[in-house]
C-alpha cells in the first residue's frame, strides 16, 4: 500500500505540474456548459422587459391597455419617454418598447385601431410574443368598441364588465423544463467526451513511461507491474471524480442549471461512466505500441463514437440506422439514463442501463488485462 | 561468495532462442564485463537477471536466493543503469532520485540523506534543483546512475553507461564505477568501448548468438588467441591499399583500415612482417611507423565472434 501511495503521489505531482492537463480536466468541461448554455439559449426564463411610451396622454382606455400588458406573467413593464428607448434597448436594459400613438383610445372606441409601434433589436424572438399579446388585447377592444357603438362611457362600462367575467378561471403555470434538460444533456455530452479524453491522457502516462524508459526502471524496483497499473487507475478515477464534481458544482452554483435529476445521482452515474472511460483507455494503451498510435486510436474511437451516441447534438436528429448503432456505445446508455431520469424514471426502472454501463467497464478492463498479460517482453504490465 | 549465479538460463521468443543455456557467476567485489554484439542476447540475459523478463528455462540466484521465489529480495539488492536515459524530464534531479529511491522503501530523513549522497557521488550535488532538460548528455548519464545507486544496491548492472558522452564525463563515470566498487558494490558492466572494459573489468564474459563463448580474466581471454599477433602500420594515406593482396599473404587473417592505420592480424608463428611491408610499398604507400602489439580484447572479440563490437 505504501508503494501504491508513493506512485500515486508522483503521478498527481506530475499531473498538476502540467497546466495543460488542468485545463483539459477542469476548464474545458466548464466551457462545455457555457457552450451548451449559449446553444440552448440562456436560462430558459422568458420574462420580457418592456418599455411603454404613451403618446395618448391620460386616456383611461390606453392606461387600461397598458395595465393589461403589464399583468402578463411573462412581461415586466415600465413607462418611459420615446427619447429613452434607443439607449435603454441598446444597453440591454429593455428587450423592446411599445409606442401607443396619440388618439389610440379614440381609435379603439371607433373600432378602427391605430397602429401601435414596437421597437426592438432582438427581432421576431421578442416582437412575436409582444405582437401576439397586443393583437389579442386590441382585437378584444375592437369588439368592445363595436358593441359600444362609439360611446366612450358605454365602452368603459363594457370593458370593465369584460375585465370581470362572471366565471372564475383558475390558471396554473406549467414550467417549461425543456431548455434546462437540453442544456444539461448537452453539457453532460461534452463532459463525457472530455472524460474519455482525460482518461486516455492519464492512461497514456503508461505508454509515455514505456517510451522514456522510466517504466524499465520502475519495473526493476520492488514495485510490481500490477501495483503500477493500479496506482494509475486510482489516480485516473480520482481525477475524473474531481472533474465530475467540479463540473456539476459549476453547473449548479454558477449556471443555475436544474437538470431534473438530483446532483448526487448524476455524480454516481457519471462515476460509473468514469470506470467505462478508464477501461476503454486501458484497452487503447494495451493495443498501442507508442504515444502516436494511442493518439491515433483515441481520435478514431472517442470522437466518432461520441458523435454517434448524441454527445454533441441530440440523437433524434440522426437517421434511424445511426440511432440503432448508437445502442452499442456506452455514451448512449449514459445519456439515455439521464434522459429517462428527467422524464421521471426511477433507478429501479433504469437498472438495465446501469448494468450495461457496468458491463462495458468490465469487458474493457478484461480485454486490457488479457492483452497486457500476453506481452512477452519487458514492456508487459501484468 | 557469488553475488550472482546463473544456471543453464534460456529465453525463447516463439521459435527464436535469444539466450541459450548460459551459465555464469559473478563474485562479490567484481566488476564483471559482459560483452556481446547487438542481438547477441546480452540485454535479454540482463533483463532476466533484473526480473524484467520471464525466464523460459534455468535459474538465477542473487545473493544465494532464487529470484523466481525471492523476486522482491533480488530487486531490493539490484540497481539498474539502463542504456537509454530513464529519468523524468519534468522532475528536478533531486525529485528524480528521491522518487526512484522511494520505490525501495526509503522514506524520511534516510531517504533525503541517500538522495543527497547519490547526487554528490555523481557530481550533481549542486544541480539538485535543476531539471534534466537543462543537462548535458554527460550530466543526464550521471543522473541516470544516481537514480540506480541511492538505495545502495549490492549488485549494480550498468548497460552502456558511457554511450554518447564527452571524454570528461566518461572519465568521471569510469572513476565513479571504480569508487563504487571500492565501496563494496559488485558491478556488471556492458560497453561497446573495449578500452573501458579493459581498464575497469576484473572478469569478462563474451556472449554471442545467445551463448557464452568465453569467460575469464583479461589475461585468460587474451591467452585464447596467443597464436595471433597484431601489426599496426601507420601510412601517409591508405587510399591505394590493395587489401585483398595483403590478405593473401601467408599467415594474415584479417586486415582493417582505420584512418591512416592499417591493422593486420596474423598468425604469430609465421614471420611475414617483411612481406607485408613489401606489399604496402608495392602499393606505393608511404610507411611512417610500424608497431607490433599483443592482442587486445577487441582482437579477442573479433577472433571469437567474427564481428566488431563498435560496428554493429
Amino acid at each position: 500500500m505504501r508503494d501504491t501511495l508513493w506512485l500515486i503521489r508522483k503521478t498527481f505531482m506530475s499531473t498538476f505540474k502540467n497546466y495543460l492537463n488542468l485545463f483539459i480536466y477542469f476548464v474545458f468541461p466548464v466551457m462545455g456548459i457555457l457552450l451548451a448554455t449559449l446553444v440552448q439559449g440562456g436560462t430558459g426564463d422568458s420574462e420580457l422587459k418592456m418599455g411603454i411610451v404613451n403618446h395618448d396622454g391620460g386616456q383611461a382606455i390606453t392606461k387600461r391597455m397598458m395595465d393589461s400588458v403589464g399583468k402578463q406573467d411573462s412581461m415586466l413593464v415600465i413607462e418611459l419617454e420615446e427619447n429613452e428607448i434607443k439607449g435603454r434597448i441598446a444597453s440591454g436594459e429593455l428587450d423592446a418598447a411599445i409606442i401607443f400613438p396619440t388618439g389610440f383610445a379614440q381609435s379603439l372606441i371607433a373600432h378602427k385601431p391605430a397602429d401601435v409601434k414596437i421597437v426592438s433589436i432582438k427581432g421576431a424572438q421578442v416582437t412575436g410574443q409582444v405582437t401576439a399579446t397586443l393583437d389579442q388585447h386590441i382585437n378584444n377592444m375592437v369588439s368592445v368598441g363595436r358593441a359600444a357603438q362609439g360611446d366612450e362611457a358605454k365602452f368603459i362600462a363594457l370593458y370593465d364588465k369584460f375585465q370581470k367575467p362572471g366565471f372564475e378561471l383558475a390558471g396554473k403555470k406549467v414550467e417549461d423544463q425543456s431548455v434546462n434538460f437540453n442544456k444539461t444533456n448537452q453539457s453532460i455530452g461534452y463532459l463525457l467526451i472530455l472524460m474519455l479524453v482525460s482518461a486516455s491522457n492519464l492512461s497514456g502516462i503508461l505508454i509515455k513511461e514505456r517510451e522514456n524508459r522510466t517504466y524499465y526502471r520502475l519495473l526493476s524496483s520492488p514495485i510490481s507491474p500490477r501495483t503500477y497499473v493500479l496506482s494509475n487507475i486510482i489516480v485516473n478515477l480520482t481525477m475524473m471524480m474531481l472533474q465530475i464534481a467540479v463540473t456539476l458544482l459549476i453547473m449548479m452554483t454558477i449556471f443555475h442549471v436544474d437538470p431534473g435529476i438530483p446532483y448526487w445521482s448524476m455524480f454516481l452515474i457519471l462515476v460509473l461512466f468514469a470506470l467505462v472511460a478508464i477501461g476503454l483507455s486501458l484497452v487503447i494503451v494495451a493495443f498501442s505500441s507508442s504515444s502516436s498510435t494511442a493518439s491515433g486510436m483515441q481520435n478514431m474511437i472517442l470522437i466518432p463514437t461520441s458523435l454517434l451516441s448524441g454527445c454533441m447534438f441530440p440523437l433524434v436528429l440522426m437517421p434511424e440506422t445511426m440511432q440503432q448503432l448508437a445502442r452499442f456505445l456506452p455514451q448512449y446508455w449514459l445519456l439515455d439514463t439521464f434522459s429517462d431520469l428527467q422524464q421521471g424514471g426511477s433507478f429501479g426502472e433504469l437498472s438495465l442501463n446501469l448494468i450495461i454501463l457496468i458491463a462495458f467497464s468490465v469487458v474493457f478492463t478484461l480485454i486490457a488485462v488479457y492483452k497486457f498479460g500476453r506481452n512477452n517482453d519487458t514492456r508487459s504490465y501484468i | 561468495m557469488n553475488v550472482l549465479e546463473v544456471k543453464q538460463l534460456s529465453k525463447k521468443f516463439g521459435d527464436f532462442i535469444a539466450v541459450d543455456n548460459i551459465t555464469m557467476s559473478v563474485k562479490e567485489g567484481e566488476i564483471f564485463g559482459f560483452l556481446g554484439a547487438n542481438g547477441a542476447g546480452k540485454s535479454t540475459a540482463i533483463n532476466m537477471i533484473a526480473s524484467l523478463l520471464r525466464v523460459t528455462k534455468g535459474e538465477i540466484e542473487v545473493l544465494g536466493k532464487n529470484i523466481a521465489k525471492h523476486s522482491k529480495f533480488a530487486k531490493m539488492n539490484i540497481g539498474i543503469v539502463p542504456q537509454e536515459m530513464a529519468i523524468y524530464e519534468d522532475m528536478t534531479a533531486y525529485e528524480n532520485v528521491r522518487f526512484f529511491a522511494g520505490l525501495y522503501g526509503l522514506r524520511g530523513a534516510e531517504l533525503k540523506e541517500r538522495v543527497i549522497e547519490a547526487l554528490a557521488f555523481v557530481g550533481l550535488g549542486d544541480k539538485h534543483k535543476s531539471y534534466p532538460k537543462n543537462f548535458s548528455g554527460g550530466m543526464k548519464r550521471r543522473l541516470n546512475i544516481a537514480c540506480a545507486i541511492a538505495h545502495r544496491p549490492k549488485l549494480l548492472i550498468m548497460d552502456e553507461p558511457t554511450v554518447g558522452i564527452d571524454p570528461q564525463s566518461r572519465n568521471y563515470i569510469l572513476g565513479s564505477v571504480k569508487k563504487l566498487n571500492e565501496l563494496g558494490c559488485t558491478i556488471i558492466y556492458t560497453s561497446h568501448y573495449m578500452e573501458e572494459v579493459e581498464e575497469i573489468c576484473t572478469r569478462i564474459a563474451i556472449i554471442d548468438h545467445g551463448k557464452i563463448i568465453a569467460e575469464g580474466t583479461k589475461g585468460q581471454l587474451k591467452a585464447i588467441i596467443t597464436n595471433q599477433k597484431n601489426i599496426s602500420i601507420e601510412v601517409r594515406s591508405a587510399e591505394n591499399l590493395n587489401k585483398s593482396k595483403l590478405e593473401a599473404i601467408a599467415g594474415v587473417n584479417r586486415v582493417e583500415v582505420e584512418d591512416r592505420i592499417v591493422k593486420v592480424t596474423s598468425d604469430s608463428e609465421i614471420n611475414n612482417l617483411n612481406r607485408i611491408i613489401q606489399q604496402l610499398m608495392a602499393d606505393d604507400l608511404e610507411i611512417r611507423a610500424v608497431e607490433e602489439n599483443e592482442p587486445s580484447l577487441e582482437t579477442v572479440f573479433l577472433t571469437l565472434t567474427g564481428r566488431s563490437l563498435r560496428d554493429q
